[in-house]
């Protein structure tokens, strides 16, 4: 049996609220496995318990019930930490050191050795794009640079386990997709994965698995391409050349200057349709099968919780 | 590697950031400036007074170099902590493979390593002073040394009440502390004549026993009248400065260990 990178049990946690008046429920029960391997993606939107549920399994707070194994040990005892490379959110680091600085800072906490340390250090900034930045007091870094230096601090003891907290926040677009890139490569250096985000067009492209929380509870989790072929999927065809035959009438979505454009649940009705509409000479511009996107399906498990 | 060798490097690495950090900021050279500020004045107020130029310099120069160090202490080491936790720079240290006493710990090292090198500096800025005037004596490093003890001494202080306090609430609370050790070892002659019976005496006593004792480690005036320095003295000032910082060190990670840092 492979033993999961994080295996979280039904973790609670609160906070009080503001002047110690009220009581926040932000993790109301949350269990996640990760297998090893591959990109897991933590999705919710902003206040879901994504940031408090990483803290709780780095070790910086501390749940009121549910326990966190890290590779089946459990995460209380500090040394596991030796396996996870973390990036926190929005990173905050010390302004009045230059980025190689607190990378190699960062590299002797876990105990690398200089020569070793100098290699690496120089090798991260490099591949996060730093080059030539690093000489620079973090203080005069710009959002991005400090992410990237956040990122190169994270990947310095060359980690089984990365978690990072919203890895993309903070980048342009360009800066995303090297994030992007960076992200799928480790994978096929055959590491976990596991970060936040409510960027679901990031997540969409590289995960292999997702867990969506919202209001401190997993409201859906499971293999991404099975979550996005789950719900009913939908085809556009759009053609010319004839009237909307009187059968698919009813299918129309938009009809306009000879142009018409109808939607279909199924697959067979789609060959039905086709076929009927190439018999009457029309002339077909596009099939469309529409999936669910990931948007789509967190948007509506928003929508369920609201219900409850 | 073992767990003992990393969390040595560990308490190393910290450290030596602390310290970074500690001469990358301003309130240490704004502190230094008033230290040596203090110096110049001791100079100048030496021409005014009647008597020993000399001990004037020596006298106000050490009680200068004690209070300004005391003050970096303080002020330095009640942020140790809490301003780690209040600018969020603690969240990416504690997530690396370290137990949190290792943070504390190296955090008190590196301000003690800032604090003695100040403290060198400053003693050998009066030592060039002293020369001047034809009274130096190398008493002054030993009279350094106690100052180093009591600073060892503050800085737990100031350590401990920055792990579970603001820094406003924890600056109180380590001058308090800091008059207390000062005053402490005159309140039995003050305060128990006042007392009526023997039992309440005791019990005074006793608190007072319990109170931090400062004066065991000042020896600034023995040294500006000249006063022969008992045998023991210098062993007693260090057991006592070592195991008093030890206590609170200790103390703060225990209460340090457990906490949420949100
Ligand atoms: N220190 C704290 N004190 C009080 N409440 C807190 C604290 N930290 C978090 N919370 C509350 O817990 C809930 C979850 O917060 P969390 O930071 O985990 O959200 P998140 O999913 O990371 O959101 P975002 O996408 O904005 O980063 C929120 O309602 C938040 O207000
Ligand atoms: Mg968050």
């Amino acid at each position: 049996m492979t033993k999961d990178a994080i295996l979280v049990k039904n973790l609670k946690k609160h906070f009080k609220g503001h002047l110690s008046i009220g009581r926040i429920e932000a993790l109301k029960g949350v269990n996640l496995e990760v297998k090893e391997g591959g990109i897991y993606g933590f999705i919710g939107p902003n206040g879901a318990g994504k940031t408090t549920t990483l803290k709780i399994i780095t070790g910086l707070i501390f749940p009121d019930e549910g326990e966190v194994q890290i590779f089946g040990k459990p995460h209380t005892d500090y040394i596991i930490r030796k396996d996870i490379g973390f990036l926190p959110e929005s990173p905050y680091f010390y302004d009045y050191l230059t980025g190689e600085e607190l990378v190699k800072f960062f590299g002797s906490l876990f105990g690398i050795q200089k020569k070793e340390l100098n290699e690496r250090t120089k090798y991260l900034l490099d591949l996060v794009g730093l080059k030539g930045k690093e000489k620079i007091p973090l203080r005069k870094y710009s959002k991005g640079m400090l992410q990237r230096v956040g990122l190169a601090q994270a990947l310095i003891n060359d980690a089984k386990l990365l978690i990072l907290d919203e890895p993309m926040s903070g980048l342009d677009p360009i800066g995303r997709r090297e994030i992007r890139d960076l992200i799928l490569k480790l994978k096929e250096e055959g590491k976990t994965i596991f970060f936040s985000s409510h960027i679901l067009a990031d997540a969409e492209m590289i995960c292999d698995e997702v867990a969506i929380i919202v209001k401190g509870k997993i409201v859906q989790k499971g293999r991404l391409e099975e979550l996005l072929a789950k719900d009913v999927q939908f085809y556009d065809i759009s053609f010319k050349g004839i009237e909307t035959p009187p059968e698919l009438k009813d299918k129309v979505v938009v009809a306009f200057e000879g142009y018409s454009m109808i939607r279909l649940k199924d697959e067979d009705e789609v060959d039905k349709a086709l076929a009927t509409l190439i018999n009457k000479g029309g002339k077909i511009m596009s099939l469309m099968p529409h999936k669910t996107s990931l948007e789509e399906i967190f948007l509506s498990s928003i929508e369920e919780k609201k219900n409850e | 590697m073992s767990r003992f060798k990393l969390s040595c490097m560990q308490v190393i690495a910290i450290a030596k950031n602390t310290y970074k950090e500690a001469i990358r900021s301003k309130i240490f050279y704004v502190l230094m400036a008033f230290a040596i500020a203090m110096l110049g004045f001791a100079v100048i107020l030496s021409f005014l007074t009647i008597g020993s130029q000399k001990r004037v310099i020596l006298d106000l120069g050490l009680a200068g170099i004690s209070f300004f160090s005391v003050m970096t202490s303080i002020f330095v080491g009640i942020g140790l902590i809490y301003l780690e936790i209040e600018k969020k720079t603690i969240y990416n240290v504690l997530s690396k493979p370290l137990p949190r006493a290792s943070f504390i710990v190296g955090r008190y090292f590196g301000l003690m390593a800032v604090l003695g090198i100040n403290l060198i500096a400053m003693l050998i800025i009066l030592s060039i002073a002293l020369l001047f005037f034809k009274g130096f004596t190398p008493m002054i490093f030993y009279a350094g040394l106690f100052i180093y003890l009591e600073l060892a001494v503050i800085t737990a202080i100031a350590i401990f009440f920055s792990s579970i306090a603001s820094p406003v609430l924890s600056a109180i609370c380590t001058l308090a502390f800091y008059l207390i050790g000062h005053t402490s070892s005159t309140f039995p002659e003050m305060l128990v004549p006042l007392l009526h019976n023997d039992i309440q005496k005791k019990i005074a006593l006793f608190f007072f026993h319990i109170l931090p004792d400062l004066s065991i480690l000042n020896v600034s005036n023995l040294i500006t009248y000249n006063i022969p320095i008992a045998p023991g003295f210098t062993i007693r000032g260090i057991i006592y400065a070592v195991l008093f910082s030890t206590l609170l060190i200790f103390a703060g990670c225990l209460f340090f260990k457990k906490r949420d840092l949100v």
